[in-house]
């Protein structure tokens, strides 16, 4: 039975995350320091240090995942916590600056934190729910699946079209090679079809844009209408019939692409983020120091 | 219904091999499924592909897959189904063969070598490891560069205040600039050498308290970059960690907390030793007093003129505050005549004065009847009487100021021996109650307090009724240094608000 990191062992990192919250939460609340409450009071420092551990251990998580001979948990169970103490981090910062942000290095450091954070929430969000939608979009095929059927689409065309004229052949042909859907996260992310065709229309060979294989339908469509014999009319339509069926297995496979840039797009702000968030910690640690 | 499967498969040596399955189910199902009654192996295939079922007029194949079937070489969605029929699933070839007795639809199977093909992988199909040619390792050097450069480099250089922690407190406002004016070696904390550069810190922090406090800073207690900002310690451990639980023989009492712990005010219950005479009672009548004017209701504020800076009052004076009704008068048949308020060789001299100028004619209208011829003067004997006559009447006149009238009402006059023989001992009225706290009157007119809520004025008969009023009366508004023991609306008061830290120039009150 699948089960979600959020809910992975009775939501045992959730019980710990809102523990450590509590616990620096209690202890501003009964800290007594004789000046307005900031990072250098002994409460200050200790959650300060609490707080860098925790980004270290957060940190962390991107070598762990990778170490797939490591036994030292599992990785659902790093994820688990990795979510949970990541949100608790928030609480133990907030207190650790004691409510004071400005126009600093230390508060710039806090804001690229929240934003890591911020991120990382969203990444959950995604993955709550994205792989679900995705296998729906599928049905039940994986993408390699998909692509054999696009590729079984594409011999049937070939071979309907060799029964027919060199021009039905061109455009079948142009129109398997030149069929292609975003390459990169952004086209990905928006669904674009970016495929081509090659049609020989009055005599004049053309390169158009073919999305959703529309120009090759418009085309076969065309031919349908000035066919004579019944059995090229048959032919024809055989082909029209594979184009659309090759036009929605492509929709299916732009969604299925869509929806994996979306699962992987917000790692291209959690993780670099997280680089530029502990350098500002750096810089934040060295600063108060440098400056004591 | 009964449908037999003919599994065929080819040996190696170009045998062919059949194996029968004989299946009693209402269709034959077709896909890549493991609960399909025809389990493919082709990853072209749907889990579900296609369907083999009876119907009224026959035996019909349908899919429901975008791919489709092939049927005789034709792709199709549906088709009826006669023997010698080949239906193409992918590589998959399925032939309809002659049912045996006894079984109602028969097919044969042949699993393709062709079954399992390689994917044909486009370049759009491949996963993307960068956004825009930016890959995540790439996008993270070079935002710890931006980071690293305009966060820290850079202010080292520029903008140093980018740095700071919290804002500089306004005191230092003109010194909020240079980072180095404090912070004189890096990675050191604040030495005092930098805040003795301008504050002189010789009074404050007695070598006794140093003593006991060992090794402290400046900003050990002055903290700077804090908000709300506070340059002065205001907690209650500041001073309560050693004034709480003093020995009982200790020169100061336990004070640890305002609220429940702190001794009742040196000043409450003293008597005030001034030499004046007053009576607040009297002049604060709430049905009013006499006066030249008329009866009329007195105000607090009519005497005690508060200081442009708020914290006390102005000195009371008798010529401003008091001669409208207390005058100085002395001579019955004149009441505009008046002594100077002073010291009492000066009110003898002008009462002799007075009475030597009436007595020797030159004032007209005070000269005394004597019969003299005209043109004749006063002889000498004449004028050493008037003088000794005017001198006898000025000094009984001044018994009667002094002892029984004017300043004995204000004043303690003692008899002496001499030419003028009375003292009016000095007034020294005790100007700050509080020579170890400070108090101001401003911060503390609001609009819920009058001078009677503090001084019980109005039934003080005495002048020696020292009207500060004690602990308890503070205690109203003013509760415990740590704020959750006080009760809703109390100020929270630590030491600091009416103490500063031990400076040497305030011992106690003596």
């Amino acid at each position: 039975m699948h089960e979600s990191i959020l809910a992975y062992r009775k939501r045992r990192y959730l019980w710990i995350a809102l523990g450590v919250s509590l616990l620096a939460i209690v202890a501003y609340l009964f800290d007594d320091p004789q000046e307005p409450s900031n990072g250098g009071t002994v409460l200050g420092y200790t959650l300060g240090t609490t707080g860098v551990l925790l980004i270290l251990w957060l940190t962390w998580f991107g070598v762990r995942k990778r170490r797939y001979s490591s036994t030292r948990g599992t990785v659902q169970g790093w994820l688990s916590a990795h979510v949970y103490l990541g949100v608790a981090l928030l609480v133990v910062v907030v207190l650790h600056a004691g409510f004071q942000f400005g126009m600093n290095v230390h508060t710039v450091a806090f804001a690229l934190m929240v934003l890591v954070i911020a991120s990382g929430l969203w990444g959950v969000f995604i993955y709550m729910r994205y792989p679900e939608r995705a296998s729906a979009n599928r049905d039940g095929s994986s993408r390699p699946e998909l692509m054999d059927q696009l590729e079984d689409l594409d011999r049937r065309a070939q071979r309907v079209a060799g029964e027919l004229s060199e021009e039905f052949q061109e455009l079948v042909e142009s129109g398997v090679s030149r069929t292609q859907l975003g390459s990169t996260l952004w086209t990905r992310l928006r669904g674009r079809d970016l495929s081509q065709i090659i049609l020989r229309q009055g005599g004049k060979t053309t390169v158009m844009a073919n999305p959703g294989q529309e120009a090759a339908l418009d085309w076969l469509a065309n031919e349908q209408s000035r066919a004579v014999d019944a059995d090229s009319l048959a032919k024809i339509g055989e082909l029209s019939a594979l184009i659309r069926n090759k036009r929605q297995l492509l929709r299916q496979i732009a969604e299925d692409l869509r929806l994996q840039a979306t699962m992987e797009i917000w790692l291209y702000f959690h993780v670099p983020l997280t680089a530029a968030m502990l350098m500002a910690l750096i810089a934040h640690i060295v600063t108060v120091f440098l400056y004591w | 219904m009964k449908y037999l499967i003919r599994f065929i498969s080819r040996n190696p040596a170009g045998g062919v091999e059949y194996r029968d399955k004989v299946v009693d189910a209402p269709t034959i199902t077709i896909g890549r499924a493991t609960d399909q009654v025809l389990q493919l192996r082709d990853l072209r295939a749907r889990l579900q592909h296609a369907v083999i079922e009876q119907k009224p007029d026959g035996v019909h194949v349908s899919s429901s897959a975008l791919t489709g079937i092939i049927v005789n070489g034709r792709s199709q969605r549906a088709s009826k189904l006669a023997v010698g029929d080949i239906i193409e699933v992918g590589a998959n070839v399925i032939k309809v063969i002659d049912a045996p007795d006894g079984i109602d639809f028969a097919i044969s199977f042949e699993l393709s070598d062709d079954a399992s093909t390689e994917h044909f992988v486009t370049r759009w199909s491949e996963p993307v490891s960068d956004v825009g040619g930016w890959s995540k390792r790439r996008l993270s050097w070079t935002l710890v560069a931006v980071v690293a450069l305009l966060g820290f480099v850079l202010p080292i250089y520029t903008y140093d205040m980018f740095l700071q922690a919290g804002p500089i407190h306004s005191a230092h406002s003109t010194t909020a600039a240079e980072c180095d004016l404090c912070h004189l070696n890096a990675f050191e904390r604040v030495p005092d050498s930098a805040c003795e550069a301008c504050h002189t810190v010789d009074r404050h922090v007695v070598h006794s308290t140093a003593a006991v406090l060992g090794e402290i800073r400046c900003a050990s207690c002055h903290l700077e970059h804090n908000e709300p900002e506070q340059l002065v310690n205001q907690h209650q451990g500041l001073c309560g960690d050693c004034h709480a639980n003093t020995p009982p023989d200790a020169a100061l009492d336990s004070a640890a907390d305002f609220l429940d712990d702190h001794p009742e005010f040196n000043a409450a219950g003293q008597a005030e030793d001034s030499n004046l005479k007053f009576d607040h009672a009297a002049h604060l009548a709430e049905q009013g007093i006499v006066t030249p004017a008329g009866r009329r209701v007195i105000e607090c504020n009519e005497c005690h003129i508060q200081e442009p800076g708020g914290a006390g009052f102005e000195t009371i004076r008798m010529d401003v505050h008091c001669s409208d009704c207390h005058t100085l008068s002395f001579d019955p048949d004149d009441t505009t005549r008046t002594v100077p308020h002073g010291d009492p060789e000066t009110v003898v001299q002008s009462l002799i004065e007075y009475y030597s100028a009436r007595l020797l004619g030159e004032d007209p209208d005070a000269v005394e009847q004597r019969v003299r011829r005209p043109g004749q003067r006063l002889s000498r004997a004449d004028r050493d009487r008037a003088a000794a006559e005017a001198r006898v009447e000025a000094l009984a006149i001044a018994e009667d100021l002094f002892e029984r009238r004017a300043c004995t009402n204000c004043h303690t006059v003692t008899r002496v021996d001499g030419d003028v023989p009375w003292h009016v001992e000095p007034v020294e009225l005790t100007t700050h109650f509080f020579s170890n706290a400070f108090f101001t009157h401003a911060a503390h007119q609001t609009e819920i307090s009058a001078c009677g809520d503090c001084h019980e004025a109005r039934t003080s008969a005495s002048a020696t009724d020292v009207l500060v009023p004690g602990i308890e009366n503070c205690r109203d508004c003013h509760g415990s240094g740590f704020a959750r023991r006080n009760a809703p609306g109390q100020t929270p008061s630590t030491c600091v608000m009416c103490h500063s830290f031990h400076f040497e120039s305030k011992g106690p009150r003596e």
